[in-house]
């Protein structure tokens, strides 16, 4: 019993110091944004006086709220489209055998492999000729780009793990090979599914380069950019109180997405672990 | 229900490999039909022509009749249970059971009904609300025989589907799989590497050996009488012992010492024009410890007296083992089946195992006189494996008369 006790409590240390370490900026954060001007510099971490003077002002900031609404929808229409389409790509690499697939899959990571600021300005260029620049496709287009291996390669992996045998025996029960996969495949594969939603939603949420470099206005300016674009109340004054603000309900909504899918995810993630 | 024809149906893989070569195949219908042979023999990618898991690159296959070649799975109206059983993890037994009836748009009281029904027959009416995952394996097995039976195909097809229990559950599930298939009167296709439950089950077994045809028969027959050397290797357990002979005139000699061979076995190796080397098999039954044998039978056969290395005391009978002074045979059947059973060891010596009753005194370490009759004796062809004796039936009244010495029970 004894070693079990030792042994509980040596992880819950260990657990202690990785949540502190993972934890403390973030605390931080959220300390900050509650503080008012005067006292943003005065090192303590819990505030003397709580304000929400920070958040108002954002909300006042119009560029922020647009930002925020062009983030959440660029978001999420680049998640869908790139895990339906690495759906099928992933189903189709998972169970096909056709000419060319390793190559396929070698170009998938080489695009996720390649860095992304050698493409900033071509794509600037390519956008800015055909129209796309400061428009929602304009960012939606490298986000799946970007994201499609990473999804390719997640799904690909859970359609790995389905045997092949449920595919025939619901062939053999009658189903058309899109029923099969429909009422036998995704079922299966939603966790895998789930987790890549969410690896790609995060990667959209957070991005900052393509961000800057694609857009320009309100339009289709995305908060990551808004925020570094904030200014203090006078040109002496830092936004670090606004920019703590704005910090703080960015991770809200991802927050709120991993704790809808937690049972999910984490059956995703552990897929594969147990044979089943 | 329905008949199935295979008519010299042929599976060549993209690479080149031919899997299956031409088999030609009649089932009846109701028929319970076992294709039977080593991995890799083509046993599996036969079953999944005729399911349509596989192309057929060449031949014809007609079920009920009608050429279905071209047809999709779906539309073969066959069931097929799996290996692995291929159970649909996120579903009930109950959604399992229901699926093929809910794809074909039945209705729900249809469905419910032959759900229920199909549950009683399989004694899985308790399990229906569980999910596959907290399923024994025997369940797990009912459920997938549940899933195949519920929409009543024109045939099953069986792919070892009784592999992935342990012995002694695969000897209850045989009975009950024979037993249900009775009942039902389905033509039934079963594919196992088993040859025991290969000759426990069928109607009729189809023996393969690479990707070819070798013999088609009721067990018995094929147990009796196998067309060549493979087959009377395959079938039996333990295998036949196989010994390097030479004909002579009049004269059968091995390392067993000379059998006179009778006028029908000489005339009957003279019609298959038999070289002078030749294989000859004997199955560890048609021994006997001389001493039980009657002894005018013991005129008419032979004996020899060798070691016994190995005693095995099976209860109902002894198996005595025997290494004999001389070269194994040595032929790429047998070879292939030894490396098959895992038992590919180099002894450099023929091996003879026979089967005696408790009766016989025969213990390990001692010298033991062993007894056989010459009509059990099949003569193989080394250079193609062809059954020289075949058609030469054993006259039962000497095989009585001798076994009557024992205590067979």
């Amino acid at each position: 019993m004894t070693t079990g006790w030792e042994r509980k409590s040596w992880w819950a240390v260990a657990d202690i110091v990785i949540l502190v370490y993972a934890l403390a900026p973030v605390l931080w954060i959220v300390s900050l944004s509650f503080k008012p001007l005067n006292s943003i510099y005065d090192g303590r971490f819990i505030p003397a006086e709580f304000t929400w003077s920070n958040y108002q002002q954002i909300f006042r900031l119009a560029p922020f709220v647009s930002a925020l609404r062009n983030s959440i929808g660029i978001a999420l229409i680049a998640t869908g489209l790139s895990v339906v389409i690495g759906t099928l790509a992933a189903y189709a690499i998972a169970r096909l055998s056709f000419p060319g697939k390793k190559l396929l899959v070698g170009v998938a990571l080489l695009i996720s492999m390649f860095p992304q600021i050698s493409l900033v300005s071509p794509l600037f260029d390519i956008e800015r000729t055909v129209g796309l620049f400061n428009t929602w496709p304009g960012l939606i287009l490298p986000y799946i780009t970007f994201s499609l291996p990473l999804a390719i390669y997640t799904l690909s992996a859970f359609f790995g793990e389905i045997p092949w045998e449920l595919e025939k025996a619901a062939q053999m029960d009658g189903a058309t090979p899109f029923q099969a996969f429909r009422s036998v495949i995704v079922p299966l594969a939603a966790p895998g599914v789930f987790t890549t939603a969410i690896l790609v939603f995060i990667f959209c949420w957070n991005d900052f380069l393509f961000a800057v470099s694609l857009t320009s206005t309100e339009a289709s300016q995305t908060t990551t950019v808004a925020i570094a674009e904030f200014t203090g109340a006078s040109d002496f004054t830092e936004p670090t109180g606004s920019i703590s603000a704005a910090a703080v309900l960015l991770t809200i909504p991802i927050i709120l997405f991993v704790l809808c899918f937690q049972r999910r995810i984490v059956a995703g993630l552990t897929a594969g672990a147990v044979k089943g | 229900m329905a008949t199935i024809v295979l008519d010299k149906l042929t599976k060549r893989f993209p690479d080149g490999v031919l899997a299956v070569r031409e088999v030609d195949l009649q089932i009846a219908d109701g028929e319970f039909v076992i294709l039977v042979g080593p991995s890799g023999c083509g046993k599996s990618t036969t079953l999944n022509m005729i399911a349509g898991l596989e192309d057929i690159t060449s031949g014809e296959l007609r079920i009920g009749n009608e050429r279905v070649n071209e047809r999709a799975p779906k539309d073969r109206d066959l069931a097929m249970v799996f290996q692995s059983y291929a159970l649909y993890p996120h579903m009930t037994v109950r959604d399992n059971i229901a699926f093929p009836l809910k794809l074909a748009r039945a209705g729900r009281a249809t469905i419910e009904a032959r759900v229920a029904g199909t549950a009683d027959l399989l004694d899985l009416t308790d399990l229906l609300d569980r999910k596959p995952a907290t399923l024994s394996g025997g369940q797990r097995q009912r459920v997938a025989m549940g899933r195949a039976i519920v929409r009543n195909p024109q045939a099953f097809l069986m792919d070892e589907p009784l592999s992935n229990l342990d012995a002694k559950l695969r000897v209850q599930m045989q009975v009950s799989v024979s037993r249900l298939q009775k009942k039902l009167g389905t033509t039934t296709v079963y594919v196992t590497h088993d040859q025991t439950e290969a000759m426990r089950l069928g109607d009729r077994v189809v023996v393969m050996r690479r990707g070819v045809v070798q013999q088609v028969g009721a067990p018995q027959s094929l147990y009796e009488q196998p067309a060549n050397l493979f087959v009377a290797g395959f079938i039996g357990s333990p295998a036949m012992n196989f010994l390097p002979a030479r004909l002579e005139d009049s004269a059968l000699r091995c390392i067993l010492g000379e059998l006179r061979l009778s006028d029908r076995m000489r005339r009957t190796l003279d019609a298959a024009h038999a070289p002078r080397e030749v294989i000859m098999g004997v199955r560890p039954e048609h021994f006997q410890d001389a001493a039980l044998v009657e002894p005018d039978a013991k005129e008419y056969g032979m004996s020899f007296t060798a070691h016994v290395e190995m005693l095995e005391s099976l209860g109902s009978d002894k198996y005595a083992h025997f290494s004999l002074k001389g070269e194994p045979v040595n032929a790429d059947e047998l070879t292939e089946l030894a490396a098959e059973a895992g038992t590919a060891e180099v002894l450099g010596a023929a091996q003879l195992v026979t089967r005696l009753p408790v009766a016989s005194a025969a213990t390990e370490g001692q010298r033991v006189q062993i007894w056989f009759d010459p009509d059990q004796v099949q003569l193989f062809d080394p250079s193609d494996g062809r059954n020289l004796t075949l058609g030469l039936a054993v006259p039962r009244s000497r095989q009585l008369h001798y076994l009557g010495a024992g205590t067979r029970g």
